[in-house]
């Protein structure tokens, strides 16, 4: 761990980032009949990531979790279009959500419902989109390569010129490229 | 098998398949090939029996599920002669296809999950667009020809070749394709629906004086998909896909649709005035235009290329000469097409694999290396060529007698397509002797020699099987006729099509061939003697390269406009659009205001507001802090105010009862200003300090106060105004009534987000991940100091801040 950093902030961000979490988790399960929800849980659960990786380091954060956060935002995505396909399966309008009530031996009525799988896409898209642009940007504001060594193909195509550099003469432009590579 | 589960089978497993191929690839390799064959000889299966089921000229089956019934756009489907003889060509091709590529495909490509994936999605959405039967369901299908082609043609997206032709090819079909839609929508407005079915059998289409339009929007869909001319570009810049893709998408199927779109639109619009002279004068300048540039080229795929563009022209432009009555040959043409372009494409793939040269002034003598194949491609070639005993010469002598037959008919039209069939016809022998002359016969080249291997026999079964059904179907017509027979269509073609024979005696048809193929002969000779040394692309014909030009230069315009307008300060143009509204509003709002019933409103609304203390404390301290923003100078002091201004916006919120959207201001408060935080850590420190403080007044900051205090003015008596007279029927009441029955849920707010506007919800989050891929985009493409530059092609570490030392050892 870089020495700079505060050790009393990296213990009180650990402690802090399962409270935080159990807290979002609450959040999301009761959003459908009390204030809370997919976003706002979602937004909760990516204030404990970013406080946890501001006391690690965006270095040491991306070596104790080793998920790309974009592919969470996408399983997210995903999710929600499963819950608005799923309906049409059995022949309903897409998007239509059914409810199931449950009466438990301890909980009492306990209500599920497609709505929590919608809510848990909305979730995990806020998650994984905050993160990841805020992590983008931290890591580049502390002098690192914004991007870890297994993103780089991923969100741009390393033969794509810069704005910047159409209308020069492309083939310079990467001639010099290919030489200082 | 019934017709829906033909259907189903056909189209649909292959469209649902395609994603588990793209994974099976991964573990597999190169033998998906053999997995993936399946899909379309499940589909060429059932198509098959739905075809042997179908009584010729007997009822087509109805096969049809509900899918988006407002827009009236149906999973209907019109398994007729047409869009099964279509289907049939279509998962033929794509099980030789398949199987060519499960050999051509070696070791050196990667992604071969991908490469089959993309294949399924493209024969699946072929098959789907020549089967739809409505007509929104059809441009569905046809986009996603195009999306799949687009990924085919850039598969080796590491080569700038690949994907210029990829971009060129998805600009050109997709925005002709748009405007295709645009037929499709007026078509439906002039006849009422949108099933190609009722349609045919609407009375007074032709009288309605927008028909026209709706015909020519309709074949501009047509002709960009199949390359008519002025859209031929597109297809020989194509060619930069493997030889499998180009196979499949120039012999047999995508670039054939618009041959398809034109054969359903025939029916139709065949009785409008201007269907013959539009179609004719397109396809047969095409025709011409193509076989010309084929005879110039150089490379093996673009003379392929290129003289698919000149079929196509012939095979579109036979529509548009067709008799009330309806057309006869046209499957004659189009599968004798297919015979001998399929397998001439596989052949060159065969040679080019083999010799790793592209260029035919390279190539020769491989004839004793691969006689096979020779013999093969000789055939083939034959058939290009139209000599007899082959499919081409039967479908030539039909072309030319119908063309003999024709000016009587169609005047200037009927000469312009004499003229052309039979200039092309010369030409298109002469560059099939050629192709063949240069690449088997003659002297090897030097660096035949150096690159030979031969190819596996296996990759030779498809071509093989195509060049023998044009040897067999040219000696033994009468099989063909038979068959055709069965796939007439009422409306499009004459009731009974005539025999086909082989010898129909020494005729004018005759006697011109014979002409042609002596001229043919000529010219390849003269030719060979000039060393082709003539056969150049002149420049004004490379509109490839006029286009590509233009579309680069958008972007360079695009720079321009930014640079010349200024619109690098935002500042600057909040000022303008600040000032203007005001100016426009506000003054609105001086003018009219006094006279109007408003005011009465407005007095009332005020003498209405119920003034909390708490309120009246909070909105004065989120003044305060917004003030706080104005006046302190360094960033972080600014940041807090702002921070503050939310906070207590979010109290605020609180005091109206409106818990979720104090949470959600609250979060995104936190959110925002952790991310302002760490992107203010990338500035100087002087910057952060704050510019220096003039503290005379200027004429320019009073004139921006006048604005901010004009516009923030402005912008509360508009809020006043909208709730001085509330609605008669508010939402509000309506959901939170509503939320328990219908969504079973307590809390409106997320019920609205979740149950009833579930549509928004997920267009918003899709928005915020199609934000986030922007914003990563962005990163990479920002603008680069030299010394950034230098340290690779993915740009430095950090936006524009010093490597730390270590870093710069590890790169």
């Amino acid at each position: 761990m870089n020495p700079s950093r505060s050790m009393i902030f990296g213990l009180v961000a650990k402690a802090l980032f399962f409270v935080l979490h159990i807290l979002a988790v609450y959040l999301l399960l009761r959003g459908h009949n009390l204030p809370g929800g997919g976003f706002i849980g979602g937004l909760v659960s990516a204030i404990a990531f970013i406080m946890l990786s501001l006391a690690l380091g965006w270095r040491e954060m991306e070596q104790v979790i080793r998920v790309d956060a974009a592919r969470v935002a996408f399983v997210g995505l995903f999710l929600t279009g499963l819950t608005a396909l799923g309906p049409m399966v059995v022949g309903r309008p897409p998007l239509e959500q059914f409810m199931w009530h449950l009466e438990l031996p301890w909980f009492g009525e306990w209500h599920v419902g497609t709505t929590l799988a919608f809510d848990a896409g909305v979730f995990l898209v806020v998650v994984g989109v905050s993160v990841k642009m805020i992590v983008v940007l931290g890591r580049s504001s502390e002098g690192m390569h914004p991007f870890g060594p297994r993103e780089d193909g991923h969100y741009a195509a390393a033969v794509e010129e810069a704005i910047d550099e159409l209308g020069r003469d492309p083939l310079a432009a990467r001639k010099e490229g290919d030489d200082a590579g | 098998m019934t017709p829906s589960l033909a259907i189903l089978l056909a189209v649909f497993l292959p469209l649902v398949a395609a994603l588990p191929v793209a994974w099976v690839g991964r573990r597999l390799g190169r033998k998906t090939a053999w997995v993936a064959i399946a899909l379309p000889l499940v589909s060429f299966l059932s198509l098959l029996s739905l075809a042997l089921q179908a009584q010729a000229g007997g009822p087509v089956p109805d096969v049809r599920w509900a899918w988006i019934p407002t827009l009236g756009l149906d999973l209907a489907f019109l398994p007729d002669g047409l869009g099964l003889f279509f289907g049939l060509i279509v998962s033929g091709m794509g099980v030789l296809i398949f199987f060519y590529a499960g050999h051509y495909l070696d070791d050196h490509y990667e992604h071969h999950g991908r490469f089959y994936a993309y294949l399924t999605l493209f024969m699946a959405a072929m098959l789907g667009t020549v089967l739809s039967d409505n007509l929104l369901l059809l441009f569905v299908f046809w986009e996603l020809t195009g999306i799949a082609s687009f990924l085919l043609i850039g598969f080796l997206h590491g080569e700038d070749g690949s994907r210029r032709g990829a971009r060129m090819a998805l600009l050109v079909t997709a925005g002709t394709g748009l405007a295709a839609l645009a037929g499709i929508v007026l078509l439906r407005e002039i006849g009422g629906t949108l099933s190609l079915r009722e349609l045919m059998v609407t009375p007074g289409i032709l009288e309605h004086p927008l028909a026209g339009v709706a015909m020519v929007l309709m074949l501009l869909g047509a002709f960009g998909k199949s390359a008519q001319f002025p859209f031929h570009i597109w297809l020989p810049n194509a060619m930069a896909a493997p030889t499998p893709v180009s196979a499949y998408l120039h012999s047999a199927t995508m670039v054939k649709l618009g041959v398809f779109l034109t054969a359903r639109l025939f029916p139709i619009f065949q009785e409008h005035p201007w269907w013959p002279p539009l179609v004719g004068t397109i396809a047969f300048t095409t025709l011409l235009l193509g076989a010309v540039l084929a005879l110039l080229a150089c490379e093996l795929k673009a003379i392929l290329a290129f003289s698919t563009v000149s079929q196509l022209g012939f095979l579109i432009g036979y529509y548009g000469l067709g008799g009330a009555g309806g057309v006869e040959h046209d499957y004659l043409h189009i599968l004798n097409h297919v015979f001998y372009k399929g397998s001439l494409f596989m052949l060159a793939g065969i040679v080019i694999h083999a010799t790793h040269l592209k260029d035919i002034r390279e190539l020769g003598g491989l004839w004793r290396r691969m006689p096979v194949v020779g013999t093969v491609m000789a055939v083939a070639c034959a058939s290009m060529a139209g000599l007899p005993g082959t499919t081409g010469f039967l479908s030539k002598e039909l072309m030319l007698k119908e063309i003999f037959d024709s000016p009587l008919v169609h005047g200037g039209l009927g000469w312009w397509a004499i003229v052309s069939v039979v200039l092309t016809s010369l030409v298109k022998v002469a560059f099939s002797f050629r192709l063949f002359v240069g690449i088997f016969l003659g002297a090897e080249g030097p660096r035949v020699k150096e690159h030979f291997h031969a190819p596996t026999w296996p990759i030779l079964v498809p071509p093989l099987l195509l060049a023998g059904a044009a040897l067999i179907f040219g000696v033994a017509p009468g099989w063909l006729s038979a068959g055709l027979q069965r796939f007439v269509v009422a409306g499009l073609h004459v009731e009974t099509l005539s025999e086909l024979h082989v010898w129909h005696g020494i005729n004018r048809e005759f006697l011109t061939s014979v002409a042609l193929v002596a001229a043919g002969t000529i010219l390849v000779v003269l030719g060979t003697r000039a060393r082709w040394r003539w056969a150049r692309t002149p420049k004004w014909l490379r509109w490839d390269l006029l286009f590509e030009r233009g579309v680069d230069g958008l972007g360079q315009l695009a720079k321009g406009l930014t640079k010349a307008v200024g619109s690098d300060t935002p500042q600057a143009w909040l000022r303008i659009t600040a000032t203007f509204a005001v100016l426009m509003v506000g003054g609105y709002l001086a003018v009219r205001l006094p006279a109007s019933p408003l005011t009465e409103m407005l007095g009332e609304r005020l003498s209405r507001q119920h003034w909390d203390g708490l309120r009246v404390v909070v909105a004065l301290l989120m003044a305060l802090s917004a003030l706080g923003v104005i006046v302190l100078r360094t960033w972080p002091a600014q940041l807090i105010s702002l921070s503050v201004f939310g906070f207590l916006n979010t109290l605020y919120f609180v005091l109206y009862h409106a818990p979720d959207l104090a949470l959600t201001q609250i979060l995104v408060d936190t959110v925002t200003l952790i991310l302002v935080v760490v992107l203010l850590a990338r500035f100087p420190r002087s910057a952060q300090e704050g510019e220096e403080r003039d503290r005379r007044w200027s004429w320019k900051q009073a004139g921006v106060t006048g604005v901010a205090v004009g516009f923030g003015s402005m912008m509360t008596l508009l809020g006043l105004l909208m709730t001085a007279r509330p609605h008669p029927e508010p939402i509000g009441p309506w959901f939170t009534r509503a939320t328990v029955p219908l969504a079973e849920g307590m809390n409106a707010v997320n019920t609205i987000l979740v149950d009833f506007r579930g549509v928004d919800t997920m267009g918003e989050i899709t928005v915020l991940v199609i934000a986030m891929l922007g914003c990563l985009g962005l990163l990479f493409r920002r603008r680069r100091s030299p010394e950034e530059r230098a340290a690779g092609a993915m740009g430095p570490p950090g936006l524009g801040t010093q490597l730390e030392p270590e870093e710069r050892e590890a790169r």
